[in-house]
């Protein structure tokens, strides 16, 4: 067996010790512990509140236009980090280069707000 | 192995600050301003901005033609400009694929002005979606450099999908979107995934050195850059993902839906310019990439090629709807461009140059298509084939133009589409091997069934009634009429005169940078 | 080696995406197929970045994180669009378009 295999078979043996003892602990329990249910008991706890709906509820669509506009932006930062990690050493050609990026990117925001994207109407 | 050496620490890697070619970057750069101009007339004025983000488009599209021409006059004394250590080149070859995408540009938006004014929607995203999809493309024709033809593939596809969706309370238009989002995406993960691989048997991402890099012995050593099984998989999957792009069958199931889902403008823009720059990325792939590897890439490009024009003309041969019948053909053409791909390796130049004038050619011919079935749209408000129906009774100017792009299509001499089929076929056959033989006759006898279809619709407008015997004229408004004249005359020019297309189109091989 | 169980990783990874893209019907889960696909991509792209001792590798990544980003942008709201106008995101459902 080749050193690449073994490495996983540790791996292997390290999961099925976990499910066993899982498996193990639960069984033990739901075998010794008395099981009465009502209504009330099986109620999903929602901070003491009677719960609405159900769990697989929808939410509203227009979160949506939120988590959109939140994941564009936020992940534009990821050009922004390695620039800020090094700032000194890109001095001013650094420093045009992302005003004009980021001035793009107030552009989208602007695009956004003139188009009533961030009231919730 | 050890990772600690390997990860790129702060202050290993010296800042050069690159040299920036302003004149060689200023179609890009006044394409990308007007872009951002018009998102900022839109922001400022809303409503009032609708009647003046057509003409800024089009102003814009003619202002980056500009520094387009300077570059190519000076071409002959500066040579290829190359800039970021040979990611960005701008040669003869990215030139001209920089005019043809700025000219189709301009007739798309030509095309648009009515149309979407007359939709009811929003027009300003409209146009300055159109642009950056354009930048993209600009950008495509210089890229030397994985990362670069990447960015620059996206930058054309994002807008793409947005425009395709553009009749956002029509089903067909959100079928279309979705479709063409699909496949789009799908295909840019696969041509990732191939970029991936390419980039770790090379360990580079500037085409160039993959080149160099890919064409050491296979034969000796075990390192991961001469293992072929990888290379072949990233190959594949590179190609692959480009011809969901340029809609080469077995990948072209997206087009024809796309194609008559989407506002009419938008695909004649899909049609042309988005598959033009399909081709740009597999050409610049072919010819500076992967040149050294002819044995991979060529039997890949002989499958793709034949099976697109056999499975495109038969399939166009059935079609009802005039859209889905471009379609196919369009992929029956996408066929004919990438044939001499499958000889690249042995008669590149030649090769090339018949490449880029069919490229040249179909842009101006199916431009010109798509411009008569919108007229047409126009009165019959349908794009089924028999809307075509006796054209020439009540409108004769569009009757002639269709003949014409019909004809082109078909490659009948005089008209511009029997020098570009000319030449690909003779670039074909110049290698002179059993398959580049049998190729040359899958592209003679598809010619012909071409024909078929492309005859019978000019039959149906010279010789059928017209539709309930309605015999009121087109109203053709102005932009229309200024694209349809372009369009005939870019057509037959290229037809009367092929000197004019060749001189400008026999390019040397590519210059990697 | 090191390198292999990443690329293995990431050759899973791809499998499962494309398996995801082909059989999937609901839209949400199609996106999430292809995510998987360039994030199998992201971990080739790195891992040969590491291994031949060069940055590149992880700037290609960060490119693929932003536009992957901005593609799975549109890609909502294109299902939010079609959502819209039918109340429904199974793609099966979507066909109108034949020919």
């Amino acid at each position: 067996m080749s050193d690449f295999l073994r490495s996983y078979l540790t791996v292997a043996i390290f999961g099925g010790v976990a499910v066993a003892l899982v498996g193990v602990l639960l069984g033990l329990g739901s075998f010794l512990r008395p099981s009465r249910p009502t209504a009330t008991k099986t109620m999903a706890y929602e901070s003491g509140v009677d719960p609405v709906g159900d769990m697989w509820s929808q939410s509203n669509i227009r979160y949506y236009v939120f988590a959109l506009m939140f994941v564009l932006f936020d992940v534009e930062a990821v050009f922004i980090f390695p620039w800020a990690m090094r700032l000194e050493t890109y001095g001013y050609f650094g420093l045009v280069e992302m005003a004009i990026f980021i001035f793009i990117l107030v552009l989208g925001l602007a695009y956004a707000w003139r188009k009533g994207m961030l009231k919730w109407v | 192995m050890d990772f600690s050496a390997a990860l790129p620490v702060a202050d290993v890697v010296a800042f050069n600050r690159p040299a920036i070619d302003w004149h060689a970057a200023s179609p890009e750069l006044i394409l990308l301003g007007f872009g951002a101009l018009l998102t900022l007339v839109d922001v400022i004025f809303l409503d009032r901005a609708k009647q003046y983000t057509a003409a800024l488009a089009g102003i814009g599209l003619l202002v980056t033609m500009v520094p387009i021409l300077t570059l190519a006059n000076d071409m002959s004394e500066t040579g290829p400009r190359v800039m970021f250590d040979g990611a960005y080149v701008i040669d003869e070859f990215s030139l001209i694929m920089k005019a043809i995408f700025i000219l189709s540009g301009y007739v798309v938006i030509l095309l648009s002005t009515n149309y979407i004014a007359e939709g009811d929607y929003w027009e300003s995203e409209y146009y300055g979606l159109m642009l950056s999809a354009i930048l993209g493309m600009v950008v495509m024709a210089s890229s030397r450099d994985l990362i670069s033809i990447f960015v620059a593939f996206e930058l054309l596809s994002i807008p793409s999908y947005m425009l395709a969706t553009w009749k956002k309370r029509s089903l067909e238009s959100n079928e279309a979107g979705l479709k063409y989002y699909l496949m789009g995406v799908f295909a840019s993960a696969i041509m990732l995934y191939g970029m991936s691989l390419l980039f770790g048997a090379s360990g580079e991402t500037i085409l160039t050195k993959v080149n160099a890099s890919l064409s050491s012995d296979p034969l000796t050593g075990e390192s991961l850059s001469s293992s072929t099984p990888v290379l072949t998989l990233a190959v594949i999957f590179v190609i692959v993902g480009f011809a969901f792009k340029v809609s080469a069958a077995p990948f072209h199931n997206w087009a024809p839906d796309t194609y008559s889902g989407a506002p009419i403008p938008v695909t004649a823009f899909l049609a042309v310019a988005s598959k033009i720059a399909g081709f740009v990325a597999l050409v610049q792939l072919v010819f500076v990439g992967f040149y050294a590897r002819a044995d991979v890439f060529q039997p890949l490009m002989w499958i793709l090629a034949a099976a697109s024009m056999i499975i495109g003309n038969l399939i166009a041969l059935r079609q009802t709807d005039i859209v889905r019948l471009m379609a196919y053909s369009g992929v029956a053409q996408a066929g004919f461009i990438l044939a001499p791909l499958a000889v690249a390796g042995d008669v590149g130049d030649q090769a090339l140059a018949s490449i880029v004038s069919y490229l040249a050619i179909y842009a101006a011919m199916n431009l010109g298509a798509f411009a008569v079935i919108l007229a047409a749209a126009r009165k019959t408000g349908s794009t089924s084939i028999e809307s075509m129906n006796g054209l020439f009774s009540y409108a004769p100017g569009l009757a002639v133009a269709m003949t014409i792009f019909m004809f082109a299509l078909a490659g009948i001499p005089p008209l511009g589409g029997w020098f570009a089929k000319f030449q690909i076929f003779f670039a074909v056959v110049e290698q002179g091997g059993t398959w580049a033989i049998i190729l040359g006759v899958l592209l003679a006898v598809n010619s012909v069934i071409a024909l078929y279809y492309y005859a019978s619709v000019a039959r149906r407008i010279w010789a059928d009634q017209a539709p309930d015997g309605d015999l009121t004229p087109i109203r053709i408004p102005p932009s229309l009429g200024a694209a349809l004249v372009l369009t005939v005359v870019a057509t037959l020019v290229f037809g009367f005169l092929p000197g004019a297309v060749s001189q400008f189109t026999d390019v040397g091989l590519i210059a990697g940078g | 080696m090191l390198l292999n169980q990443f690329l293995l990783l990431a050759a899973v990874l791809f499998c499962l995406g494309v398996y995801g893209v082909i059989t999937r019907k609901n839209g949400v889960m199609v996106l999430m197929s292809i995510e998987m696909i360039l994030n199998a991509v992201n971990i080739n792209l790195v891992a040969f970045g590491a291994f031949n001792g060069t940055p590149i590798g992880s700037v290609f990544a960060l490119f693929v994180i932003a536009v992957a980003a901005a593609e799975v942008g549109i890609g909502l709201a294109i299902v939010l669009l079609i959502y819209r106008n039918k109340k429904s995101i199974d793609f099966s459902e979507v066909d109108i378009l034949k020919g």
